[in-house]
């Protein structure tokens, strides 16, 4: 079954890729202005992997992106689990905190983008403080959920065996909660990502996004899709070290299987 | 009467400490700006941002005022939203059913999931235009995937007992997916358009403050290029208030969606 | 000196800002090393009342005194094995053994001897690494028995544990405790709804009435017990099959019985 669904999948791909060939090359059914042809993607690929585009190869812009992902991210991580711990454990500082949070947090972290460049300019700092605003959120909402969701007994249970309040914290909050953690530093990450490249639209001195607004502006399909399919492989990548770190989290999980 | 937490507060202390968190909150916000900490040209009072709304709300800024670029903002999201709904759940629950349309689909859109939406404005620019083709773009790539995934999800792990009990009565393909298939997973589609509908009104922000020449994200990037923060902050709560009623709505939707099938 | 006493206990209950009354007058007294089972009609609160004993709830009135003074709070002089385990399914048995020792402070080779020793008293010798989710039923709620009684208890509170387990299990589960309650001999509060299980393992049984719950009647079954010379059978069907503890049994099934027809609302 699996091998079949296999065959069915990467034929479906490759007819897909011959067919944006045939397409763009030999039919030119699809103008090339306004969608690349596989070799002009290569050509652009090369070309910005060599000789760079937008003051900077790939290799240069990805770093600088991912460079501001990392750092965002860690920071939202750092503040927001440590935070969602804290609500969740204690109905006092859900009660101090919770208003505040209902208030900011229906404002996209894509609306931050103007104020944060006001505030701080088209460099790193705006970005990073755009992205600690996407991925903050769903780090506190989702570490509170699994905290609350932890079940009474095993809390009871930690409490029966005298356990003080650090190791409850970090020898039974903290794990018993890491399912939902992760899946919020999951959502976290993506976030991160999408305010990034956005942040990057808007404005930027270097970074992928700005890759994309400069090949939009030259009317460069080939070099946006260049732009685009490295957002999505960086978006990928960290993803999986962040899967790989999840199974080394939780190797009580990894068992079951 | 159990729970992980603290023992909770009462009421009347869960207020009192709610007010406390608010107060020191807009205090913060307005002595950093009132003491000239902050210039108060990046950081306006409430009071400012309240003016400057309601100043928005009669006269034209960026070409029309907060209402009309709210209704321009909603229009593109109601066009956007429901293609993204209109072709993620039908084709979610088809991937559900058809398995050899789940193996086709299923590693295209893998292969696409991890491209930011937002990253999809060139592209929406080059073909749309920055009217309103591009953004609605946009937006449905942002609201797309959790159409999908949910319908998909709903139908997919679908209890077997009713396809089972629908087959042992004889019901065809397509009674089964609209009598059986559609309803069973009706909860998993609604939750679905939430997120959905939330991931595309983000999405709706970040085309407008790139690419748009009318709505409440070009507002907003005219009140920076203009240094004018309160107008920023005005489109900032108005995207919020806007956003927020979607969210309640849809919620009320889902919780009654959820309660009629006693899952909540 | 450990005795768990609870004098004259009542406990409400707040339900959308009206009370109802779940214990009233709950007088009951368990002595140094005594095991005693408390049965009652569901929702009787006799779970509340372990609770009170562990330092989870407070009385809403009277008092729950062990070993003389009042239950300041949850402890591990007072362990609590749940029905459901409670285990960490994070930590391998070795480490949810060791939890309670490690908040005592105590030094680890010390902590090693006793682990290794519980861990062979309770049959668990080869799964010291596995996770709890690894195993049976009946094995986690060995591990959950080793938890508590590693730290050398006072007081030992056991909430059903065996009420999740499966029938034969369970008799396996009862006949360890015994063995094990004979090695080691503790004050124990035990909260059942099988009165065989009630009568197999108790020196006296508690019987509770329908809510608001009160002690109805206290059953020593230790002198039958020792008339009877119950040990001589090492089974528990060979002494469910004793006509003295049918007759026990039989008095205790009437007596739940009159309060789940009398006491309904």
């Amino acid at each position: 079954m699996q091998t079949s669904r296999d065959w069915i999948g990467t034929a479906t791909v490759a007819s897909l890729l011959a067919l944006w060939a045939v397409l763009t090359m030999v039919t030119g059914t699809i103008d090339t202005l306004r969608f690349p042809s596989p070799v002009q993607f290569w050509q652009s690929l090369k070309q910005i992997a060599t000789t760079g585009y937008a003051d900077g190869t790939l290799l240069s812009h990805s770093l600088h992106s991912l460079k501001l992902v990392i750092m965002g991210f860690t920071v939202a991580a750092a503040v927001g689990i440590p935070l969602g711990l804290l609500m969740g454990w204690s109905r006092r500082a859900e009660a101090l905190i919770n208003p505040v949070f209902l208030l900011v947090r229906p404002i996209p972290p894509l609306a931050w983008i103007p104020l944060a460049i006001l505030w701080l300019g088209l460099g790193d700092a705006a970005k990073i403080m755009v992205i600690f605003f996407a991925a903050f959120v769903p780090s506190v909402i989702n570490t509170f959920t699994g905290v609350r969701g932890i079940e009474p007994n095993v809390i009871e249970a930690a409490r029966m065996l005298g356990t003080g309040r650090w190791r409850l914290a970090r020898e039974v909050l903290v794990p018993a909660a890491a399912p939902m953690i992760f899946t919020g530093l999951r959502l976290s990450l993506q976030a991160s990502w999408t305010t990034l490249v956005a942040a990057e639209l808007v404005g930027a001195l270097a970074g992928l996004g700005r890759v994309l607004n400069v090949a939009q502006q030259d009317i460069y399909p080939a070099m946006v899709m260049v732009g685009m399919a490295a957002v999505g492989a960086w978006g990928w990548a960290t993803t999986r070290v962040l899967a790989v770190v999840e199974a080394r989290a939780m190797p009580w999980l990894a068992v079951r299987a | 009467m159990r729970s992980s937490t603290t023992r909770p507060p009462s009421t009347a202390e869960r207020l009192l400490l709610g007010a406390i968190g608010l107060a020191s909150f807009l205090g913060l916000w307005w002595g950093m700006s009132a003491s000239g900490l902050v210039a108060k040209q990046f950081l306006p009072t409430p009071l400012d941002v309240l003016a400057r709304t309601q100043y928005l709300l009669t006269e034209p800024f960026a070409g029309a005022t907060l209402p009309e670029h709210l209704a321009r903002s909603l229009e593109r999201y109601a066009y956007g939203f429901l293609l993204a709904a209109g072709v993620g759940v039908p084709l979610g629950l088809l991937m559900g059913w058809f398995r050899w349309l789940d193996a086709m689909v299923t590693p295209v859109f893998d292969g696409l999931r991890f491209i930011a939406p937002i990253a999809w404005v060139p592209f929406a620019a080059l073909w749309f235009g920055t009217g309103i083709g591009g953004p609605i773009m946009i937006i449905f790539s942002g609201a797309f995937p959790p159409c999908l995934i949910n319908a998909y999800r709903g139908a997919r792990f679908v209890d077997a007992k009713y396809i089972e009990a629908a087959r042992m009565l004889g019901t065809g393909s397509l009674r089964t997916i609209l009598e059986v298939l559609l309803p069973a997973s009706f909860p998993a589609i609604v939750a679905g358009l939430r997120i959905g509908a939330g991931l595309g009104w983000q999405s709706l922000v970040g085309a407008e403050l790139i690419v748009a020449s009318a709505g409440v994200g070009y507002m907003m990037v005219q009140g920076q290029s203009n240094i004018s923060t309160p107008t920023v902050v005005a489109g900032m709560v108005a995207i919020g208030l806007v956003g927020l009623v979607i969210d309640v709505f849809l919620r009320q939707i889902e919780a009654f969606v959820r309660h009629r099938r006693g899952l909540a | 000196m450990s005795a768990i006493e609870f004098d004259n206990v009542g406990r409400l209950f707040e339900r959308d800002g009206r009370s109802f009354p779940a214990l009233d007058g709950v007088d009951l007294t368990v002595a140094d090393k005594e095991f005693v089972a408390l049965v009652g009609p569901s929702g009787c609160g006799k779970t509340t009342c372990l609770r009170m004993a562990a330092g989870f709830e407070a009385p809403s009135s009277g008092r729950v005194l062990v070993g003389g003074a009042p239950v300041p709070g949850p402890g591990p002089d007072r362990a609590v094995v749940f029905q459901q385990f409670a285990l960490f399914p994070w930590k391998t048995v070795a480490d949810n053994v060791a939890f309670g020792l490690r908040n005592k402070g105590m030094a680890a080779p010390e902590r090693r001897d006793r682990i290794a020793a519980i861990i062979k008293l309770m049959g668990l010798d080869g799964y010291e690494t596995a996770f709890p989710h690894q195993l049976s039923g009946g094995m986690q709620q060995r591990v959950a028995i080793a938890r508590a009684y590693v730290l050398d208890p006072q007081v030992l509170l056991m909430d059903e544990p065996f009420g999740a387990l499966d029938a034969q299990t369970r008799v396996v589960m009862q006949e360890e405790l015994v063995r094990i309650a004979r090695i080691n001999p503790r004050t124990v509060l035990f909260i059942t709804h099988a009165v065989e299980e009630a009568v197999y393992l108790a020196d006296r049984v508690a019987v509770m009435t329908q809510r608001p719950g009160r002690i109805k009647e206290v059953l020593d079954v230790r002198a039958i017990r020792a008339a009877e010379n119950w040990d001589r059978h090492a089974r528990v069907e060979d002494v469910m099959d004793l006509e003295s503890f049918v007759h026990l049994r039989t008095h205790i099934w009437r007596s739940l019985r009159e309060e789940k027809v009398g006491g309904e609302r």
